[in-house]
């Protein structure tokens, strides 16, 4: 099992870099090339689905009222109101695109790619050709959905879900949903080509002495989410290969049949969906979770706290998440036997999760804590996880369920989750990797000017949603007015949506900062965190083939605080720094390092 | 070739061998999804074929069954020799099963069995069209690919084969 990749037996040749515009940018094979194309991608559909999100707020605060500014562009026909069918296309494609076209590409895409070779010591993806076509596909996906918006009868209206029968020819006879179906199926194909050279990356390429236990948790988190990527997403291109037959050739699998004569079955989509749909929330949040394992150890300044137990609480998470899909269909009527063991093995899946937040809480306890930029949005995650894994609890359990189901306590809840954890997420990856995708450093202050206002008005937002949804309000309504007992809940409606505004505007910092570093920011040097992983271990930005020489990693990923690095006048080792004699021994330095300075001075506490 | 260039390129298909099991997991999970999709509307049919469906030809679809058996073996047979005219054999054959497949999809349609018919010709349509696209990748794969990978196409035929058996058993006897 830990037999490290094939690099050492066969020379290892250095690929010679492109030239010319094309291969080196556009239609590059270089794993860091790519993950910078998905991670553009992503931000940019970001920015789509959260100015959609803020058309969806002005109509719930405001129902009826033309939208300012942009309302006559966007909705002249109807005066710049926006209409019950804009209204479900938006949280349609807001779903759609925060999903699969926004996260999915920042994250997985984006930094998986980055990140991948570069932590595990490999020169490159293990099939980079297959890497290209990856994102291509994607981006041939994202062509046909936006190509939904301009198609007669307008974009898919089907929610994010696309449930049957909303979605076939009966309940959206137009193109849109069969290009939506089309642009879900390219996207799956293009994280299933990623999967495949992911898992097969991790298992080939690793550098020698890189084994399974030595790799950073981001890495496992890549990993273990490209194995769930591998073996789910098909099921929901399964579920679209049906869709789009009952759509164009006209069978009738998701079509009801009578009592009497055989037919559809509209459940069976549901089934098909959920399959895939739960084991993707973890598909999402996992690489999150590897991220911020990572992170919290590298600004705390000590080892991650249980790495192994952190290991094997994301591989739990992996194994039950594949078996608990049937909670999200509580109210279909489904037997209550199997209800109630969906119910245990979700409520079960808190034991690995808990873990997991143990062993975060355990890395930062009594750490040298440095509150750089990525530490405050890890701090975020940790706290937003937190509520939004404890809600998670009462939607698990049938009896609440029934009660919350489809209201906004499953959006506050999911958003908690998927929106806010997976953003902060995403941006502390943003900061802390910059340095080394483009060579600069963003700036700090505007860093955390960015944070506070994003942290806040998220919370405001999402906690707001939970509570608006206990009070029974339900999601996807189109005017919460038209009933007596949702209208005393307006003006904490409004509050939600001015918060949501606030959200979206403190974002425009974020970008300022973004495009500003990367052309003016302070140049960065190799390792400017001061951590040990492999990917610091090289220039920022690394050149073409990564390593000059292939490194030998000897130790695991969170060496902070290590006594023997004292001597050499810092807190941290790098994975492939010479072995270190016990501090005991009177060597304290290493070959490489040249002159040993004196001794650590004995003391168990890490440097400040 | 120096042996540090044989081991490179033995390293190179160990990886695309670790690759190519990666994705027919992936789309073994595909087809087991759709066969899923099968077994729950069967089992909520009052009865199976659904009353009024016409009797499925057998004997076609067995004929077609034996055809791409043949195209798996002459594969495995180029392989194992190491020549290339079992493959173009190979190639033949499963062009031929394509246009049999063809002429069976026209067949049903023109006796009520088509997609739209009712779910016997829904469930053999959609498993058998998405097959065929399957057999179509493993065809231009087979078409635009030197001798070197005749392991991994093998083995991807042998796939496509084992899901067709599958497809067939399922639809045809069960």
């Amino acid at each position: 099992m830990t037999e490290p990749g094939g690099h050492g037996d066969g020379g290892d040749e250095i690929p010679a870099a492109p030239t010319g515009f094309l291969r080196r940018y556009v239609f590059s094979t270089d794993h860091k090339v790519i993950g910078k194309q998905f991670l553009f991608l992503g931000l940019s559909f970001l920015a789509v689905g959260g100015l959609m999100a803020m058309l969806i707020r002005w109509q719930l605060a405001r129902p009826g009222v033309p939208v300012p500014i942009v309302g006559g562009l966007l909705f002249g026909s109807a005066g710049g109101v926006i209409s019950p069918a804009a209204y479900t296309a938006l949280f349609t494609m807001h779903g759609t695109i925060m999903i699969f076209f926004a996260v999915t590409p920042i994250l997985i895409g984006g930094f998986g790619n980055f990140l991948l070779p570069l932590m595990i010591g490999a020169r490159d993806m293990a099939f980079p050709r297959l890497n290209l076509a990856s994102f291509w596909t994607m981006a041939a996906a994202t062509g046909v959905l936006t190509a939904s918006f301009f198609v007669p009868l307008g974009p898919p209206q089907a929610g994010w879900t696309a449930y049957a029968t909303l979605s076939t020819a009966i309940g959206a006879p137009g193109v849109g949903q069969t290009l939506w179906v089309v642009a879900i199926y390219l996207n799956g194909a293009s994280s299933v080509m990623g999967a495949v050279n992911y898992i097969t990356t991790v298992i080939r390429l690793r550098a020698p002495g890189m084994t399974y236990f030595r790799m950073p948790l981001t890495v496992w988190g890549f990993f273990l989410t490209s194995i769930l990527n591998a073996l789910f997403v098909p099921v929901l291109a399964a579920a679209m290969v049906l869709l789009f037959f009952d759509r164009v050739f006209g069978t009738q699998f998701f079509v009801a049949g009578s009592t009497v004569g055989a037919g559809g079955d509209p459940i069976l989509y549901q089934h098909l969906f959920w399959l895939f749909g739960h084991p993707e929330v973890y598909i999402l949040i996992i690489p999150a979770w590897g991220i911020v394992s990572d992170l919290l150890s590298f600004f705390a300044r000590k080892p991650a706290f249980g790495y192994r137990t952190t290991v094997y609480s994301l591989i739990g998470v992996v194994i039950l998440s594949t078996a608990v899909y049937g909670h999200h269909m509580f109210t279909t009527g489904m037997s209550p036997l199997l209800g109630e063991s969906f119910m245990v093995l979700t409520m079960i899946i808190s034991v690995p999760t808990s873990l997991l937040y143990l062993n975060w809480l355990g890395t930062l306890w009594r750490g040298a804590t440095r509150l750089s930029t990525p530490m405050l949005f890890c701090l975020g995650l940790v706290f937003t996880f937190g509520v939004g894994g404890l809600t998670g609890l009462y939607l698990a359990d049938i009896v609440a369920d029934m009660y919350l189901h489809d209201t906004y306590f499953v959006v506050g809840h999911f958003h908690l989750i998927m929106a806010a954890a997976l953003l902060l997420a995403s941006f502390a990856a943003v900061y802390f990797w910059f340095p080394k995708m483009f060579g600069r450093f963003m700036n700090e202050s505007l860093g955390k000017l960015h944070f506070w206002p994003t942290f806040v008005s998220l919370n405001v937002v999402f906690i707001g949603q939970l509570l608006i949804g206990y009070a029974g309000m339900q999601r996807r309504l189109y005017d919460p007015s038209v009933y007596d007992f949702l209208r005393p809940l307006l003006p904490l409606n409004r509050f939600i949506s001015e918060a949501a505004y606030v959200l979206g505007a403190s974002q425009l910092i974020f970008v300022v900062n973004f495009f500003w570093s990367l052309f003016r920011g302070a140049h960065a040097p190799k390792n400017p965190w001061g951590v040990g992983t492999l990917e610091w271990t090289v220039a920022s930005p690394p050149p073409h083939h990564n390593f000059d020489r292939l490194p030998v990693v000897v130790r695991g990923p969170h060496e902070m605080g290590h006594p023997a690095a004292w001597a050499l006048g810092r807190d941290w080792l790098a994975q492939d720094e010479l072995p270190i004699h016990a501090p005991g021994d009177g060597v304290a330095a290493t070959a490489a390092q040249g002159a040993a300075q004196s001794p650590p001075d004995g003391s168990p506490e890490g440097p400040p | 070739m120096s042996a540090a260039a044989s081991a490179r390129q033995h390293r190179r298909e160990v990886d695309a061998t670790v690759g190519l099991v990666i994705f027919l997991g992936a789309t073994a999970m595909l087809f087991a999804a759709l066969l899923l999709a099968y077994a729950i509307l069967r089992a909520e049919a009052p009865s199976w074929p659904p009353a009024g469906t016409p009797p499925f030809p057998r004997g076609a679809a067995t004929v077609n069954t034996a055809v791409l058996l043949a195209a798996s073996l002459a594969l495995r047979h180029a392989r194992s020799t190491g020549r290339r005219a079992p493959a173009f054999g190979a190639l033949a054959l499963g062009t031929l099963f394509l246009g049999l497949q063809a002429l069976l999809w026209r067949h049903l349609v023109a006796t009520h069995l088509g997609p739209s018919a009712g779910p016997l010709g829904d469930v053999f349509f959609a498993l058998s069209a998405f097959h065929g696209l399957h057999v179509l990748g493993g065809l231009v794969a087979l078409a635009v690919t030197r001798a070197r990978p005749l392991r991994l196409l093998s083995l991807y035929w042998d796939f496509v084969l084992a899901v067709w058996l599958i497809i067939y058993l399922a639809v045809c006897w069960l």
